[in-house]
C-alpha cells in the first residue's frame, strides 16, 4: 500500500497516548506478576482453594538444582520420545486413511461408521486394554498416544479435502489433468493447511495423553515402574514422595515442552504452506 | 476547490432536513507500512433531500468519508456538519453514531439471528421510542409499503439478496433518519435484481425525501439515481468533479436509453477512467 | 387479458408440439393417444419480452410448457423453495400450481426474458383428459409430485395435489399424503430414509461393521491369534453385558453398573455447568473488551499449555476429598475450550453488525445483548461441543487416578482385578454416554440457533 502523498500530509494528532500501562506487553507482565503474587500469598496463608499447593518461591528453589540433574532431563527425553513416536505413527497412518476416506466414496462408507463408533471412547479408556494387548508397556503407551492424535488428524484431513473448491478440480480437468495429477497437485496441497491444524491440535492432546498414560501405568500401582520415566511419571513420583514443589516443576516442564512442540509444528506448517502467508 | 463549494451550496432547492457539509476533511491512518492519507482536504456540500452519488475507484477513500459521517472513525482534520450542527471537528474527532444518519452496509448487516420484522423494529425498540408491539406494527406497515409483506417472520438468510437489501433500507427508514448513508448497497446483486432495486429505492425516496449519500462505482447506477454525482480522486480522496444530473425526477428505466443519459455517461466515464488508471497503477487491493 | 400475450393459433405444426410434449418430464410416460388429447387442449401463445405471465397469489388455472424463448420463474420467498429463481428453457414445464386442489394460487412470478412461445394447458381440462386413463394419470401426478419435491424443502404442497378424478386411483404416495393432510418433518425424514436405503451407503456401512466385528471375533475368540487371545471377544462381552447373573458382577442387570455410570455423568454435568457458567461470560468479556483481554489473557495463555491431566496430583493436593479434584480437572479442561471459543466467536462477528446497531441507536449494553451474544453463539456451541468431549476425556483419566466409582475407575479397577470383559463394557459405556451427551449439546445448539438451521435447510443461505 502506498500513500499518494500529494498535498502536505496532515499529521495524525498525537492521541493522549495510552501511556506505559497501555502497552500490551506491559499489561501481560503485570497480569502474570499479579497472578504469581496472589498465588504466593495464598499458598503461604494456605487459603482454602489453594490447599497445600506450594508457593512459587519454593517451586523455583526446587527447580534450580534439577537443571543440572540428569534424571530430570532424561524424563524430558522419555516423554518427548513417546510423544514423537506416537504422533508420527498417527500421522503416517491417519493422513493416508483420511485421504482415502475423503476421495473414495465406497471406502468412506465402509470405514467411517466404524471410525465414528470408536471415536467417542476417550483414548485413556484404552489404557488397560492396550496394556493387555501389547507385549511391552512402551508399546501400549505408544498405542494410546497414537489413538489420542489420530482422530483429530483424520477428521481434519477429511474435512480439508472435502472443503477444496470444486472449481479447482474442474479447472485441472479442463487443462487435461489425470487423476493422479489431481491428487498430487490439488488434493495434497489443498489438504495441507488442515493437516497442519490437525497436527497442532493433535500434539496438544498427545501431551495430555502421555502424561496420563505415564501416571496411570507408573502410578496406578499395577505396572512395574522400571520402564517408567517421563515427565508424567516424574509428577506422579513427586506426589507419592510428597515433594509438592516438584509436582509444579513437572507441570511447568510439560507445559514448556508442549508449547515448544506446538510452536515447532506451527513453524513447519508455515514453511509447508507458503501460499497462505500472502493472506 | 472554492468553486466546487460555492456551486454546491447555492442550491438548497429541495428544502427539508439533512444537509451535510463536509469541510476540509483530512483522514490519515496508520497502516503497517506507515501513515496512509485516505482523505485529504475534502470539501463537499450535500443539500437537504437530495440523492448525492459518490463515485470513485475501489479503495479511493469513499468509505472512509462515509465512516466519518456515520461516526465509525475519527477524522484527523476539518469538520463535518449536519444541518449546521458539528458532527465532528477539531475538538471532537469522532462523531457519535446515531439514528439520524443510518448506514446501509456494503455486504448487508441485517442481524441474521433476528427475523426480518425484528430487524426492522430494532431501532425504535432499542432507542426506547416505541414498545415492541408498536414497533412491530409500524415495521409491518413499512414493510408492506416496500413490497415485503409475507417475509416478516423469515430470517434474513431465508430470503433473496435483493429482498434482504430492501429489508435493510426499511430498517433504516424506521428511524426517520435525516440522512441515509448507503455504502455500495447493491454491489453484490446481479444486474436484473439491481435494476429492480433501483426503482424500489427511488419509490422509497419519493415517499420519504430523505437525504441520500450513496457510494458506488457503478456509473450507470450513479447517473440513474442521483441528483448530483461527485467523482472522487483516488487516494487521497477529494471531489474531482461534481456533475449535476439534469434529468428530472421521478425517473424510470426509460431514462437509461435517453440521449441526455448517454451524454452524462460519457462525461463521467472519462473523468472516472483517469482516476481508475491511477488507482490501478498504484496497485491498490480491492478494499 | 394481458395485451403482451396473444394466442397465435396454429403458428407451429401440430406434430412439432406433440413431439415437444412427449419430451417433457411431466408427459413423457403417456401413451401416444393421450399425448394427442393433451395436445388438443393445449393453446399456443406468444408472449413479448418482459411480459409478466402471472404473479404470486394470482389464481392458478393453467399449466405451461415453454416452446421457444426463455422464462424467468421466481418463487415467492414464503414458499421456502430450495431455489427461488430459475430460468425455464424450451421443454420445461411450469405452473403446476394449477394441479393443486382449489383454490389454487400461484407460488411464483413468471416473467418473459425474451419473446417467448408457450403452450397453455388448462389444469381442469387436463384432469378431465387424464380421467380416461387412471394409470397414466397416476404417472403424471407422481411426476408432478416429484418435480415439487425437487423444488421445495418441505413438500407441504404435495398433500394438495389433486386426486385422480377416476376415483379409486391415485398414486399410493399422494393418497397417503393427502390423507395425512399435511406433510411435516416426519414425512420428510421418511422420504430421506427411503432415498438413503436405495443408495449403497447403508450396505457398505454394514460391510464395515461386519468386517470390524468379524475380525475382532475371529481373531480373539475363534483363532486366538497372537495377543488377541488375551482380549475378550465381542461374543463374550455381549453375553456378559446382557447376563442377569454376570460372572464378574457387572452387566445391564446389576445396579452397580448404573452407579458407575451415574457418578460419571454427575461429575461431567457439574463440570460442564461450572465451566459453561464461568467460561462463556469470561470468553465474552475477553472478546468484547480489549482492556480486559490484555490484563487477563496472558495468565490464561500461560496456564493453557500445561496439559489438564498434569494437574491431577496438584488437584488432589489442592482440593480435599475425592470428588472435588476430579470435578476440578474436568472443569478446567472444559473451561479452556469454552472460554477460548467464546472469545473467538466474539472476534468473528462482522464489524458491520455492531456498527449497524450503533447507527440504529443501540447503547453499548444493548449491542452486547443483541449483537455480541447471539453473534458469538455458533462459536460458543462449537466450544461447548468440544468442551463435552474433553470433559469425558479428562474425567476418565481423573477417575482412573483418583476417585471411587465412575466409568474410568471401573475400567482401571477391572484391569487390576483381571476382569477383562468388564474393561470393554466400561469402554463401550463411556463411548455411548459421551456420544449422547455431545448429541444433546448439538440439539440444544440447533434449538437456540433456529436462524442457522433454517438457513442451512435452504442450502447455505449467504
Amino acid at each position: 500500500m502506498s500513500a499518494v502523498a500529494a498535498p502536505p500530509m496532515a499529521r495524525p494528532p498525537k492521541k493522549k497516548g495510552p501511556g506505559f500501562f497501555g502497552h500490551p506487553v506491559v499489561r501481560a507482565i503485570i497480569s502474570i506478576a499479579v497472578f504469581v503474587g496472589l498465588w504466593e500469598v495464598a499458598s503461604r496463608y494456605s487459603l482454602p482453594w489453594i490447599g497445600q499447593a506450594p508457593p512459587p518461591t519454593k517451586v523455583v528453589d526446587a527447580w534450580v538444582p534439577l537443571l543440572t540433574d540428569q534424571g530430570y532431563w532424561y524424563s524430558w527425553f522419555q516423554s518427548s520420545r513417546r510423544v514423537l513416536s506416537g504422533f508420527l505413527s498417527a500421522m503416517i497412518i491417519g493422513i493416508p486413511l483420511g485421504l482415502a476416506m475423503a476421495t473414495s466414496r465406497v471406502f468412506n462408507d465402509i470405514t467411517f461408521p466404524v471410525f465414528e463408533i470408536l471415536r467417542p471412547v476417550p483414548p485413556l479408556a484404552w489404557v488397560p486394554a492396550a496394556i493387555i494387548f501389547w507385549p511391552t508397556q512402551e508399546l501400549s503407551i505408544g498405542f494410546v498416544i497414537f489413538l489420542g492424535a489420530i482422530y483429530t488428524i483424520m477428521l481434519n484431513v477429511i474435512g480439508g479435502a472435502r472443503s477444496i473448491d470444486i472449481r479447482f478440480f474442474q479447472a485441472a480437468r479442463s487443462m487435461g489433468s489425470s487423476n493422479w495429477d489431481i491428487f498430487r497437485r490439488i488434493i495434497l496441497p489443498g489438504v495441507l493447511p488442515s493437516i497442519v491444524v490437525g497436527c497442532e491440535v493433535g500434539i496438544g492432546i498427545t501431551w495430555n495423553v502421555v502424561v496420563a498414560a505415564e501416571m496411570i501405568s507408573g502410578g496406578g500401582g499395577a505396572i512395574q515402574s522400571s520402564a517408567g520415566g517421563g515427565l508424567g511419571f516424574f509428577i506422579w513420583n513427586s506426589y507419592i514422595g510428597a515433594s509438592y514443589p516438584l509436582i509444579v516443576v513437572g507441570m511447568i516442564s510439560i507445559g514448556i515442552a508442549g508449547y515448544i512442540s506446538s510452536a515447532i509444528i506451527r513453524k513447519l506448517g508455515i514453511l509447508a504452506t507458503p501460499w497462505l502467508r500472502a493472506r | 476547490m472554492s468553486a466546487v463549494l460555492s456551486q454546491a451550496s447555492q442550491g438548497n432547492a429541495q428544502g427539508g432536513k439533512g444537509a451535510i457539509r463536509i469541510e476540509h476533511v483530512d483522514k490519515v491512518y496508520e497502516a503497517k507500512s506507515g501513515p496512509v492519507q485516505a482523505v485529504s482536504d475534502c470539501s463537499l456540500d450535500i443539500r437537504a433531500g437530495e440523492i448525492c452519488m459518490i463515485v470513485g475507484p475501489s479503495g479511493c477513500g469513499k468509505t472512509t468519508l462515509l465512516n466519518a459521517i456515520a461516526g465509525f472513525h475519527d477524522i484527523t482534520g476539518g469538520a463535518i456538519y449536519l444541518d449546521g450542527q458539528m458532527l465532528c471537528g477539531p475538538d471532537r474527532p469522532k462523531a457519535d453514531p446515531g439514528p439520524d444518519r443510518v448506514v446501509v452496509f456494503q455486504n448487508g448487516a441485517l442481524f441474521p439471528w433476528k427475523t426480518n420484522l425484528e430487524n426492522v423494529a430494532f431501532g425504535p425498540v432499542v432507542q426506547g421510542k416505541l414498545s415492541k408491539a408498536q414497533a412491530a406494527e409500524k415495521a409491518r406497515g413499512l414493510m408492506a409499503d416496500a413490497g415485503l409483506a409475507g417475509v416478516e417472520h423469515n430470517y434474513p438468510g431465508e430470503v433473496s439478496s435483493g429482498m434482504r437489501r430492501r429489508v435493510e433500507i426499511v430498517r433504516a427508514l424506521m428511524n426517520d433518519p435525516k440522512v441515509l448513508l448507503l455504502d455500495e448497497p447493491f454491489r453484490a446483486l446481479d444486474q436484473l435484481t439491481k435494476s429492480v432495486m433501483h426503482e424500489a429505492l427511488l419509490e422509497i425516496y419519493y415517499k420519504n425525501k430523505v437525504t441520500i449519500f450513496f457510494i458506488t462505482h457503478d456509473l450507470e447506477e450513479a447517473i440513474f439515481l442521483g441528483h448530483r454525482v461527485a467523482i472522487m480522486t483516488t487516494r487521497p480522496c477529494r471531489p474531482k468533479k461534481i456533475l449535476e444530473v439534469d434529468i428530472p425526477h421521478p425517473r424510470d428505466y426509460a431514462v437509461l436509453t435517453s440521449p441526455r443519459f448517454r451524454e452524462l455517461m460519457e462525461e463521467t466515464v472519462s473523468a472516472v477512467h483517469e482516476e481508475a488508471v491511477k488507482a490501478f497503477e498504484a496497485g491498490e487491493k480491492e478494499m | 387479458m394481458n395485451p403482451k400475450i396473444k394466442p397465435v393459433g396454429l403458428a407451429r405444426p401440430r406434430k412439432e408440439l406433440v413431439e415437444l410434449l412427449r419430451g417433457t418430464v411431466l408427459f413423457s410416460g403417456l401413451s401416444p393417444a393421450l399425448i394427442e388429447k393433451v395436445a388438443d387442449i393445449a393453446v399456443l401463445e406468444r408472449a413479448q419480452k418482459d411480459a409478466v405471465l402471472y404473479r404470486v397469489d394470482d389464481p392458478a388455472r393453467d399449466l405451461y410448457v415453454v416452446v421457444a424463448g426463455q422464462v424467468n420463474h421466481a418463487h415467492g420467498p414464503a414458499t421456502q423453495a430450495r431455489v427461488l429463481t430459475k430460468t425455464m428453457q424450451p421443454g420445461d414445464v411450469f405452473g403446476w400450481a394449477a394441479l393443486i386442489k382449489a383454490p389454487a394460487r400461484r407460488f411464483a412470478t413468471v416473467t418473459m426474458l425474451a419473446d417467448t412461445e408457450l403452450l397453455r394447458i388448462s389444469g381442469a381440462e387436463l384432469m378431465q383428459a387424464l380421467a380416461s386413463d387412471p394409470e397414466a394419470a397416476r404417472d403424471v401426478l407422481a411426476r408432478c409430485a416429484k418435480m415439487i419435491v425437487e423444488d421445495f424443502t418441505v413438500p407441504a404442497w404435495l398433500a394438495q395435489v389433486q386426486d385422480v378424478p377416476a376415483g379409486k386411483g391415485g398414486s399410493p404416495m399422494v393418497q397417503r399424503q393427502a390423507a395425512a393432510g399435511e406433510i411435516g418433518a416426519w414425512e420428510m425424514f421418511a422420504y430421506r430414509l427411503s432415498k438413503w436405503a436405495k443408495s449403497p451407503t447403508p450396505y457398505l456401512m454394514l460391510v464395515g461393521f461386519v468386517l470390524f466385528f468379524g475380525a475382532w471375533y475371529l481373531l480373539s475368540e475363534v483363532f486366538k491369534v497372537w495377543r488377541f487371545a488375551s482380549l475378550p471377544g465381542p461374543k463374550t462381552v455381549l453375553l456378559e453385558w446382557f447376563n442377569p447373573n454376570p460372572t464378574y458382577g457387572m452387566s445391564l442387570y446389576t445396579p452397580d453398573y448404573y452407579v458407575h455410570i451415574w457418578s460419571s455423568i454427575r461429575r461431567v454435568l457439574y463440570a460442564f455447568l461450572i465451566s459453561t457458567g464461568l467460561g462463556v461470560p469470561f470468553g465474552l468479556f475477553l472478546g468484547w473488551s480489549k482492556n480486559f483481554r490484555e490484563f487477563t489473557f496472558p495468565v490464561f495463555e500461560t496456564l493453557r499449555p500445561i496439559p489438564v491431566l498434569a494437574w491431577v496430583p496438584l488437584a488432589i493436593v489442592m482440593f480435599k476429598g475425592q470428588e472435588s479434584p476430579v470435578i476440578f480437572l474436568t472443569t478446567l479442561a472444559s473451561f479452556y475450550a469454552t472460554a477460548l471459543n467464546t472469545m473467538l466467536g466474539v472476534q468473528s462477528i462482522d464489524e458491520s453488525y455492531p456498527r449497524a446497531a450503533a447507527c440504529l441507536g443501540a447503547s453499548k449494553w444493548q449491542i452486547f445483548r443483541h449483537i455480541v451474544i447471539p453473534g458469538a453463539l455458533p462459536f460458543i456451541f462449537t466450544g461447548l461441543q468440544i468442551s463435552v468431549g474433553v470433559a469425558w476425556f479428562s474425567l476418565v483419566a481423573g477417575e482412573m487416578v483418583s476417585g471411587e466409582y465412575g466409568l474410568g475407575y471401573l475400567i482401571l479397577a477391572s484391569y487390576v482385578n483381571v476382569q477383562y470383559v468388564v474393561i470393554i463394557i466400561g469402554m463401550v459405556s463411556v463411548g455411548v454416554v459421551g456420544y449422547v451427551s455431545s448429541a444433546l449439546v448439538r440439539l440444544a445448539g440447533d434449538y437456540m440457533m433456529q436462524w442457522r438451521v433454517r438457513e442451512l435447510a435452504l442450502g447455505g443461505g449467504r
